[in-house]
């Protein structure tokens, strides 16, 4: 996708009003999509997409311009565009490094191509989630089930002498189940997804994935409001993994703790967490959603320790942010699309295992909520506030898992409840979602072992415990 | 920018490509649009970031033998069109068939002379944009002491044509401007930070009223300066009218038709039922002057117009495109609404409100005497289910006491059902205030009683 000369003649053009380094990004996509509910493929969807987007830094500042259309004289006129906007700030280095070839990265491996499965077969797929749904209980009274696909090629180019491509191929399948009696209607959903091909369903058979969803809904049919006020809460591995991402991991990205917007600011080198904790960001991992081969920037992935048994070592950043503040860069620097800057993401964000087991740690609490699954949430990284929701939680009475209960939501403050982590599990596991940051949507994990916070202000509907 | 007769030109040139290729019977509509926005974020007086995009593309839907496919294309050129066409048809193969799968036909004429233009915009030179985020920001560190920086001051504008062609003969196109500022200050006192958020919205850029935004801004941070938590407890809750317009979102997705004859809604064979206090009234009104999200047609070609959804609490009826008018046996009330034209067209609020009463914030506040005044709400996305109707929420505000605004709370929580929400609606205020997001949702302040608020003690 990206020939020299052109490519050497869109970035002078972009440095022709000055700047520090200039980028070219160019993106193909080729996405398709079923969607079944009611029983029916009502969906079936193919995108075709393609642009570029042309960046130039100077300071803190960043120019940037974005177009469909990737002939010649449209880029080079984005560039004019980017260039002009960076007029009138002060003066920055204005280089061209030589360009390097591109630095072909390992991206778009898989073992079952996404696009070599028949489309019967995938909707014969939608059907096995759907019955196996349906077939846990008269309780279920719908099912809606989608199936995306997607290869990514990236190409990218900047005036410091990087120039790099990737390939990603993602799948990922939502099973969303809906149970209702006498009114009362709850939910259950799972999605897993994966960096590579149809071999997450070896992982995931979609009838696994129907009934887990169902059971899910069901049993919260059954559970009784949740208690509220402060208590002693057990998360689940798996997508308990949310909690570090919102409580903290917002937080750690360079361009929030630049701006003193965050909570961890200036508090690298001191404890922030219980020694029990150690968490990283790393988009090295072998086939989890939120990896790539590089960043969006062409940086290579990397494993970032951010935290190291309770010590604050190191933030996420991107290519601008590593540059100003002097640290090297992490392989953080992602986008939704070519229409998007890039900006400091986190990939695949998890605490590291410990050595308690699961069963260990909840058979030590006397009285607490056992938070299985957890919506989505939101923090503040300004005050370090979060907020998420548990869709699957039970009550812990006398050490052993007891009713289940509903509506629950946990709401703290980050730091806080990373001191509070008084036990980690030694069965790290990882969850799959998408993350919403500046109006921009990337494909992340999370993960952790099962953990214990000592204290959580619980949200519920009724006063008693 | 292509004018508008080139755009339904195009649209139509496509139309032709995909009948053509589609066969006899088949059905199929074209869906175009092209933007081209500037944005500008400044951070301490210098630009941080300063964007212009411009992007166009074509959203396909084919119906054949009632099965329907779909598939867009960025790029309006006519190389572009072959691959999505057969893409499209190919798709159209492999759904299940539904005869409710339609298309709207020409029907009434859509409004004219909406005032949702204006060429200010792209008339403004950049650098006057640029100009204006650093005045937000000016104007917003300057409010009070307390506030030590201005995470984000933007402004944004957007030009969107829009152009539909379909083969029962429908034909559309408009052109809209939408421009938008907002400010993130954050106050800080002894060792604690606050976030404070205000927005104006408007079709040119000196519809927007920067000082306003920035005294709104600031105040919201520093009074929530020294917030503490509070004991659990049921009472009043007083919903400000962003707030409100929020959880107006979780009203739209259950008014949706798709959602009610899916079985996903908790507002789902509840028409004629009272399903909320007497003092609530629900509009709908795509052709409202001002509105953000006012059109001659909605996302399918249907004309706009107003439906009243809840009157005196009692539910009238949902929001339907062509498609689950079809299965209730009604008619389209012009609600289809695609984020873009990289999606078929679902359901979706246009311009959706609560109808204000009367009295400003300070006279509901007054009324209510005790209770909680809820200026942020937290994990709505996540928090409030359109499906099963619940509510769990972190929230931060002021205490109402004697009939006042009172000190800062946080790290609180609002739980409960929506119904019950609706039906605990005792105050209804007369500041109506739009949010431009998910098709335009209003609110005014809003009290709710009988709400449980959990805290962490005194």
């Amino acid at each position: 996708m990206l020939e020299e000369e052109l490519v050497r003649r869109v970035i002078r053009e972009a440095l022709k009003g000055g700047g520090d380094f200039a980028e070219l990004f160019i993106e193909r996509r080729l996405s398709r999509h079923l969607r079944l509910e009611e029983g029916r493929v009502e969906e079936n969807t193919t995108g075709l997409e393609e642009g570029a987007g042309i960046r130039v830094v100077r300071g803190e500042s960043v120019a940037y311009a974005s177009t469909n259309r990737l002939e010649d004289d449209s880029l080079l006129e984005a560039a004019r565009a980017a260039s002009s906007a960076s007029r009138g700030v002060p003066e920055g280095k204005a280089a061209v490094a030589p360009f390097p070839p591109a630095v072909v990265t390992r991206g778009g491996w898989y073992e079952e191509d996404p696009f070599g499965v028949t489309r019967e077969r995938k909707i014969e797929m939608l059907h096995e989630a759907d019955d196996a749904a349906r077939g846990r209980g008269s309780g279920i009274v719908q099912v809606v089930v989608l199936l995306g696909e997607g290869i990514q090629e990236i190409a990218v180019a900047n005036s410091l002498g990087r120039t790099a491509v990737d390939r990603r191929v993602r799948v990922r399948m939502i099973v969303q189940a809906v149970a209702a009696r006498d009114g009362e209607i709850q939910t259950g959903y799972e999605s897993p997804g994966i960096l590579g091909g149809y071999e997450l369903f070896k992982e995931f058979p979609p009838r696994i994935l129907g009934q887990r969803a169902a059971d899910q809904a069901l049993v919260m049919l059954d559970a009784r409001p949740a208690p509220s006020g402060p208590m002693t809460v057990v998360i689940a591995n798996g997508t308990g993994g949310v909690l570090f991402h919102e409580a903290c991991g917002h937080g750690l990205e360079a361009d929030a703790v630049h701006k003193g917007a965050s909570v961890f600011a200036g508090k690298l080198g001191e404890r922030v967490a219980s020694s029990l904790v150690s968490a990283y960001d790393d988009s090295t991992l072998e086939r989890r959603w939120g990896s790539f081969a590089c960043d969006d920037e062409g940086a290579p992935a990397s494993r970032t320790v951010l935290i190291e048994e309770g010590i604050l070592r190191n933030f996420i950043n991107d290519l601008k942010r590593s540059r100003l503040d002097g640290f090297p860069p992490t392989g953080n620097g992602r986008r939704q699309s070519y229409r998007h800057v890039p900006i400091p993401r986190m990939s695949n964000t998890y605490i590291g295992e410990g050595e308690a087991g699961k069963d260990e740690i909840i058979g030590d609490t006397a009285l607490g909520l056992y938070a299985l699954k957890l919506g989505g949430g939101e923090v503040n990284p300004v005050t370090g506030d979060f907020i998420f929701a548990v869709t699957e939680g039970y009550m812990i009475r006398k050490g052993k898992v007891a009713e289940p209960v509903k509506g629950a939501t946990l709401v703290g403050n980050g730091p806080r409840v990373l001191m509070d982590i008084d036990a980690v599990g030694n069965d790290l596991d990882f969850d799959t979602g998408m993350c919403g940051k500046e109006g921009q949507s990337v494909p992340v994990c999370t993960g952790q072992p099962t953990l214990r916070v000592r204290r959580l202000v619980v949200g519920g509907t009724t006063e008693v415990m | 920018m292509a004018a508008e007769r080139d755009l339904l030109v195009l649209c139509e040139g496509w139309l032709e490509r995909v009948l053509a290729a589609a066969g006899r019977g088949a059905e199929a509509e074209v869906f175009v649009q092209e933007t081209r926005g500037t944005t500008v974020k400044v951070f301490g007086g210098e630009v941080e970031d300063l964007r212009y995009s411009h992007q166009a593309g074509v959203g396909i839907r084919v119906i054949v033998e009632g099965k329907l496919g779909y598939a867009y294309s960025t790029g309006l050129e006519a190389e572009k069109a072959e691959r999505a066409v057969e893409e499209a048809i190919r798709n159209a193969g492999f759904s299940s068939p539904d005869p409710h799968n339609l298309l709207p036909d020409r029907g009434a004429a859509a409004a004219e002379d909406l005032e949702i233009y204006s060429p200010e915009a792209e008339e403004l030179a950049p650098g006057e944009k640029v100009k204006k985020a650093l005045e937000l920001e000016r104007l917003t560190l300057e409010q009070d002491k307390r506030i030590s920086k201005v995470e984000t001051a933007a402004y944004t504008d957007a030009v969107t044509d829009v152009a539909v062609a379909n083969s029962k003969g429908l034909r559309g196109y408009y052109r809209s401007s939408d421009c938008f500022c907002y400010a993130y200050p954050i106050a800080e006192e002894s060792g604690e930070a606050q976030t404070g958020f205000s927005f104006d919205v408007g079709i040119r850029p000196s519809d927007l009223d920067l000082e306003k935004v920035a005294k709104e801004a600031s105040w919201r941070a520093t009074v929530l300066l020294g917030s503490r938590s509070m004991p659990s407890r049921r009472t009043t809750v007083i919903l400000d009218n962003i707030v409100a317009a929020e959880f107006m979102g979780l009203l739209s997705s259950a008014l949706s038709a798709e959602a009610v004859l899916k079985g996903r809604s908790f507002l789902a064979g509840r028409e004629g039922e009272r399903i909320a206090s007497a003092d609530v009234e629900v509009v709908d009104d795509g052709l409202l002057p001002g509105g953000p999200a006012t059109a001659p047609f909605d996302d399918e070609g249907v004309p706009m117009g107003r439906k009243v959804l809840v009157e005196k609490g009692v539910l009238k009826g949902y929001l339907h495109n062509t498609y689950t008018a079809s299965r209730a046996g009604v008619k389209s009330t012009g609600n289809a609404r695609r984020g873009s034209f990289r999606e078929r067209p679902r359901v979706g609020a246009s311009n959706l409100f609560l109808v204000p009463g009367k009295g400003g914030r300070d006279d509901v506040v007054r009324e209510v005497g005790e209770g909680v005044y809820v200026m942020q709400v937290v994990g709505i996305h996540a928090g409030a289910n359109p499906v099963s109707g619940e509510i769990s929420l972190g929230a931060l505000g002021l205490r109402v006491k004697g009939g006042e605004l009172a000190g800062p709370l946080r790290e609180i929580t609002l739980a409960g059902k929506a119904v019950e929400f609706l039906q605990g609606v005792v105050v209804v205020g007369g500041d109506l205030r739009f949010l431009p997001f998910e098709g335009g949702l209003g609110a005014p302040t809003v009290a709710v009683e009988g709400v449980m608020v959990s805290g962490r003690g005194s």
